[in-house]
């Protein structure tokens, strides 16, 4: 394992359209960070390109380096784009459509009559049946038939599949025919990656466990392969640090586990953002945070509670359920590139189509001709002509005439009318999104701050604050990087589940212990791996537990100490009580409640970042570097006017800034409305408030 | 009310309105969905959340189509100058409010928005509660024959003055469940929600002025209006279009019943006139329809390519009339009994389908199958009654431009994983599979149903089944075949298999039998020879048609696992392409039917 303090650590973040990285050694003495493009068609280039780049511009030695951790999409694209291995799946015999008819329902937002079932990651012709039978309470119904196995293995081969994923019925509960099938097949078909529902995901509900555990097996392979390169590159720098991946629970782990769990990195780039937004709000003194970060095509919102980024076993990958832990994100369509369309009667809608990186908004000069947010927020002025610093010249006549066309004169209405409005029916989009991640989770954004970052975020953060009521407003000094933060303050974090149902009338506390003791062993004998000395670990168990005929499971930490005895159950019982009225407004005390899953969840510290400072001010107010026409907001003063715009480097500890302002800096713009105003903090992050502060 | 459109709003406004309205009812339903207390809303997702104008039209609304005209009745018991803010106003009575709700289990809640002492708006919301009375736990039973056997009816009352709860009504109402705890935390949170939206239209009105508000909700209306007629007036010729549906029993009586639409188009103007349907039934299958279904699921069918355009009431005032004549299947006469009525309603959409097909020369969906329930009530030695009530997935029809949903329910509603099944229902799943050859051939095919091998494990246990679509299998459109029957069979693969009637409850069964309940599939659209052959070929692969059918309903040939292609065109040029529009069992022409009783099943 890597000692803080002295060498290096890099984070590095590969994203849709750029990489970011960040470089910093333990003590807060050095902190770079660098961007770079990255190249879809071959992402391992991406990541070197921007490794290279930042190793060469801060001239940190290749031995100097103690860590390297990712942040990846590639087995997000590959899900998402269906490029992924010739599937396969085996089953119990009788249940090979289980994943075809899925949980039958039609999504409540969608229209009936248009509706299509979206493809399922197996082909049912892929899908083949084994006798074999374990039932409820995991006994033997029906012995596994071996002989079968055989033939599947043929029909495996002649399919030329390049991945089984193996999923038996109540496999949880014992995973002995599920694994005898995955030795069979792999002494079959050696070539063949294999995936065990059992290692996947071993809790019950089968057709959630067969999506985990047959994406799992389809990206398998583009991991493992991805893995690959990064290993051979790293070799080639003579880079010898460890790497570090990070998974949708918000943790890291190292890459063979990356590559046999690869289903886990399914939100690996959002879980960085929001770790890296729990990380700076603890830092700013702001335990409970909104997120958002607006990028190009797209914005993701998480929810940090008490300093630790929500988490949820209820997520969705495009159109699949993942049933894994993972970090809460909500994401919706609203980016810098979202296109503004009217429709024939008149509708105006911004996004979800976007513009992306090629041709991008029609500022960019690239060929793009339809008007997106950021076209609007430069007709605004709430945007600087240039991007990085006048590396890249934003075309403004290109960007007033998109706005102009495509929908101020369907309208009727002026240009910069028309630009307002494009501004602000993205900001309602966003609020909507805060407020599913907020409201209707039963929680006052009103008693939160906001987190506003991504390239595009800051310049609409102010906006958000107002319209959500939220308290404060935190503007990282690098609100591009934050994900790359992210990476460097994660920790390695596995997560350890099985089911194992109790009734009310029969908690059993020994077998409970006993499998506490099971799975806190397995994450011990992990971390122990991994190089985590023992006083780095830590263990938190924690079980789901449901009323008696409920559907649904919420997971409760087991908050008593030592091994687990019937005072322990008795504490857990009453703490999902009042979970349950906390987030169901009741509880009913006199119903049974069930005990289903039982949770561990390992922790290796080793995420470490210390924020260099930034010195004093020595007067509260910074001189404004300039000044451009703008209009920042739509309470009938659309017309640009003379707005102060300051520079992000030159702002000290102790700045107040009040607005109608602009703050530029080399990746991002941030807008201050009139009655706002910002504090720079010690660390250089911007603290919005409404009022004076 | 009059008009103010002094000033009316630009469109960005607008949208930030229609915007604000939208995230309101969702959050309505969250809350609703956060804080209810029984599994029919918990986990069924049964409720519904609105806004409308004072006049009752919806403005916006959950896109189900079983919404009636919400605020009507109650105008008519507290006339609207009567009303305060604060008020809340609350009934289930199916008879009473004409269909606003069509059985008793639904509540619904109604509450007015004010703005400066003048009315401008109700905030509306309804969930499917687990008892309200009658004569079986659950309240609806297969085997009433009156509606006074399916719960304790409310009839539009004030629940709230000025926000003071008239706490006696509520005792009334829990005093006659048999779950008065769930019942009263439902009543809560359907209350809940209505104040939420009261709320929340209130701020969007401070924010953007009451005459912008006003303005959008016309302008939504109008918007949708629009499509519909712009739809109607490019689709639907004058004349009639005529077709009838038939429901295969309603349970205590063992005979169809049919539903009967004409579309009728005069100098642009339409009606839809259902007044030639079959009699009201003496089971529970009678459906009192409110005007606004038949418009919903037209305007949901017509305008679904749509993006932005909401069902809302200006599908209802794009169809000029809904004709429905007393004592009808649509139109019963007080106290025929209601918990079934879903079995009418889809037969409802599938007779509008026809009709529409009529119309527009096939353009429209063949017929969904209508979704399942089984009730296994197990009792064993020790004294224990394990239950089991669980809704089995169906085939939807093949539409104009993709195949129907295989194996679906309804929206939004999820089925129980076999692994969650076992827990808790004393029951052991063998098999769940596709109803294979279930989905009725066509260019698109229709979705098929489902195989649920179910094991009884409790001592001893009663059955009871609904499903619809065994002796009128869902019909297909233009040449699609129609879907294939569903069936319940015991020990199918034993020695003596026993065939139980699919509307039937009191079948006695022993620990160890096997129900194998197979479902209906949909209907198929466009003749099968227009299917691509590859598209069979992949049917086949992954156990949706048999090769058999392959051969016999779309004339291609197999040979292992690739398409014989000449085999397949010689079969293909030899099979007759059909002349007629639907297709039950063979093909027909529906005025046909409509003459006779009915044609093959």
């Amino acid at each position: 394992m890597t000692e803080t303090g002295a060498g290096f650590r890099v984070g590095v973040d590969v994203g849709g359209t750029f990489t970011d990285m960040i470089l910093a050694d333990g003590a807060g003495g050095a902190l770079r960070v660098a961007k770079s493009p990255s190249v879809p068609s071959a992402p391992a280039d991406g990541f070197f390109g921007g490794m290279d780049r930042i190793l060469a511009r801060s001239g940190v030695a290749p031995e100097a380096i103690d860590a390297v951790l990712h942040g990846s999409t590639v087995a997000t694209n590959a899900i998402l784009e269906g490029k992924v291995a010739r599937t396969g799946l085996v089953t119990t015999a009788g249940f090979r459509h289980v994943l075809e008819i899925g949980r039958a329902e039609i999504p409540r937002e969608a229209n009936l009559f248009s509706w299509v079932k979206p493809r399922r990651p197996v082909r049912a012709r892929h899908i083949f049946e084994v006798p074999g039978r374990i039932r409820l309470d995991g006994s033997e119904a029906v012995p596994l038939d071996e002989g079968a196995l055989r033939g599947i293995g043929d029909a495996i081969s002649a399919a030329r599949l390049d991945a089984v994923a193996v999923v038996l019925l109540h496999s949880y509960a014992n995973p002995r025919h599920e694994r005898r099938v995955g030795e069979v097949l792999r002494g079959l078909l050696p070539e063949v990656e294999i995936a065990l529902s059992v290692d996947v995901l071993p809790v019950f509900r089968e057709y959630e466990r067969t999506v985990a555990t047959t994406l799992n097996a389809s990206v398998q392979p583009v991991v493992g392969h991805y893995i690959g390169r990064l290993a051979e590159g790293l070799a080639r720098r003579e880079i010898r640090a460890p790497l570090f991946i990070m998974k949708s629970n918000g943790g890291t782990c190292p890459p063979d586990e990356a590559a046999r769990g690869a289903v886990h990195l399914a939100l690996s780039g959002p879980a960085a953002g929001a770790r890296g937004a729990a990380w700076l709000g603890r830092l700013a003194g702001m335990d409970d945070l909104l997120g958002i970060d607006m990028g190009g095509t797209s914005a993701d919102v998480s929810l940090v509670r008490d300093g630790e980024p929500a988490r949820t076993t209820a997520g969705k990958l495009g159109e699949h359920p993942l049933a894994l832990p993972i970090i809460d994100i909500h994401t919706i369509g609203a980016g810098g590139g979202s296109v503004a369309t009217v429709n024939a009667q008149g509708s105006i809608r911004v996004g979800p189509e976007s513009a992306g990186a090629d041709p991008g908004p029609a500022c960019y000069a690239k060929g793009g001709t339809r008007a997106t947010v950021s076209d609007a927020n430069l007709v605004l002025g709430r945007i600087p002509p240039h991007l990085l610093d006048g590396e890249v010249a934003l075309d403004g006549t290109a960007a007033e005439r998109a706005v102009r066309t495509g929908v101020a004169e369907p309208l009727g209405i002026g240009t910069v009318a028309a630009a307002r409005g494009i501004v602000d029916l993205v900001n309602a989009n966003m609020t909507g999104a805060l407020k599913v991640m907020s409201v209707e989770r039963g929680l006052d954004p009103r008693e939160f701050a906001l987190a506003a970052f991504g390239g595009a975020g800051p310049a609409h953060g102010a906006d958000l604050m107002r319209s959500l009521g939220a308290g404060r407003l935190l503007v990282p000094r690098y609100p591009g990087i934050l994900c790359a933060i992210g990476l460097l303050t994660a920790d390695l974090r596995y997560d350890f589940a099985v089911t194992r149902l109790q009734r009310a009338d029969a908690y059993d506390p020994t077998a409970t212990e006993a499998i506490f003791a099971e799975l806190t062993d397995r994450a011990n004998r992990r971390l122990e791996a991994d190089g985590v000395p023992p006083e780095s670990r830590e263990f938190q168990r924690a079980a789901d537990l449901r009323y008696a005929k409920q559907g649904v499971e919420l997971t409760v930490p087991v908050t008593a100490g030592g091994p687990v005895a019937e005072a322990a159950l008795a504490t857990l019982v009453a703490d999902f009580h009042s979970l349950h009225e906390r987030l169901y407004t009741f509880a009913d005390p006199g119903a049974p409640v069930e005990i289903v899953n039982l949770r561990v969840e390992a922790v290796g510290a080793t995420g470490t970042l210390v924020l260099p400072e930034i010195p004093a001010a020595s007067k509260r107010r910074p001189e404004p570097a300039g000044e451009r026409p703008a209009s920042l907001d739509g309470n009938g003063a659309a017309t640009p006017r003379a707005t102060p715009v300051y520079r992000r480097e030159a702002l000290l500890a102790g700045h107040v800034i009040e607005g109608p302002a602009i703050v530029d800096q080399l990746d991002s713009t941030v807008v201050i409305l009139p009655g706002q105003s910002a504090l720079t903090d010690r660390h250089a992050n911007l603290v919005v408030t409404e009022g004076t502060p | 009310m009059t008009p103010r459109s002094d000033s009316a709003p630009d469109r960005f406004t607008l949208e930030l309105i229609k915007g604000a309205l939208n995230a309101a009812r969702a959050e309505m339903e969250a809350l609703v969905a956060r804080t209810a207390m029984s599994p029919f809303i918990r986990e069924k997702k049964d409720y519904f959340t609105a806004f409308l104008n004072p006049k009752g039209e919806l403005v916006v609304s959950t896109s189900l189509t079983l919404a009636g005209n919400l605020v009507d009745a109650i105008l008519d018991e507290y006339p609207a100058q009567t009303m305060r803010a604060g008020d809340l106003y609350w009934y289930n009575d199916c008879y009473g409010t004409r269909g606003a709700v069509s059985h008793l289990p639904d509540m619904a809640f109604v509450m007015p928005v004010f703005h400066e002492g003048r009315l401008i708006a109700f905030a509306e919301a309804w969930g499917h509660l687990w008892d309200v009375g009658g004569s079986v736990p659950g309240s609806i039973s297969p085997f009433a024959t009156s509606v006074f056997q399916e719960g304790i009816m409310i009839p539009p009352v004030r629940v709230m003055r000025e926000g003071v709860e008239n706490e006696e009504v509520v005792r009334i109402l829990t005093r006659n469940s048999r779950f008065p705890d769930m019942l009263r935390g439902d009543l809560k949170a359907i209350m809940a929600a209505c104040r939420l939206g009261v709320r929340r239209l209130t701020e969007t009105v401070e924010r953007h002025g009451v005459d912008a508000v006003e303005a959008a909700f016309e302008a939504m209306i109008t918007e949708t209006e629009q499509a519909l007629r712009a739809r109607i007036a490019d689709r639907i010729p004058d004349g009639e279009h005529a077709f009838r549906d038939r429901i295969d029993s309603d349970a205590v009586t063992d005979r169809s019943y049919f539903v009967d639409t004409v579309l009728r188009k005069t100098n642009g103007s339409l009606e839809i006139d259902f007044s030639a349907s079959d009699r009201q039934a003496q089971g529970p299958i009678n459906f009192v329809m409110d005007d606004s279904v038949p418009k919903f699921m037209l305007g949901l069918w017509m305008c679904m390519e749509q993006p932005g355009i909401g069902m809302n009431g200006g599908f209802e005032r794009a169809v000029e009339t809904v004709t429905t004549r007393p004592g009808t299947l649509v139109a019963p006469r007080f106290p025929a009994p209601l918990g079934l009525r879903s079995h009418t309603m889809i037969r409802v959409t599938t007779s509008l389908f026809g009709a529409i097909a009529q119309a527009t020369g096939g353009k429209a969906s063949a017929a969904p199958s209508v979704y399942v329930l089984y009730y296994l009530r197990g009792r064993n030695a020790d004294g224990s009654e394990p239950l089991c009530i669980e809704g089995l997935s169906v085939g939807f029809g093949a539409r104009t431009f993709a195949d129907g949903i295989d194996a679906v329910y309804y929206v939004a509603q999820e089925n129980y994983p076999i692994e969650f099944a076992e827990m808790e229902f004393g029951v052991e799943i063998e098999a769940f599979r596709i109803h294979r050859d279930s989905g009725g051939a066509g260019r698109w095919r229709g979705g098929c149903g489902i195989v649920r091998d179910v094991r009884v494990l409790s001592d001893e246990a009663v059955i009871g089944m609904r499903i619809d679509n065994c002796r009128q299998p869902a019909f297909g459109v233009n040449g699609g075949m129609s879907g294939r029957p569903g069936r319940v069979v015991v020990n199918p693969d034993g020695p003596d298999p026993r065939e139980l009637a699919t509307m039937s409850d009191g079948n006695r069964l022993c620990k160890g039998d096997l129900v194998r309940i197979v479902t209906p599939g949909g209907g198929g659209w466009g003749a099968p020879v227009d299917r691509p052959a590859d598209d069979v070929l992949s049917d086949v692969l992954d156990g949706f048609v048999s090769e058999a059918a392959a051969a016999r309903d779309y004339g291609v040939v197999l040979a292992g696992d690739e398409v014989d292609q000449a085999a397949t065109e010689a079969s293909r040029a030899a099979m007759a392409r059909p002349g007629k529009m639907f297709h039950r069992g063979g093909y027909y022409d529906a005025p046909d039917d409509r003459l006779d009783s009915g044609a093959g099943a």
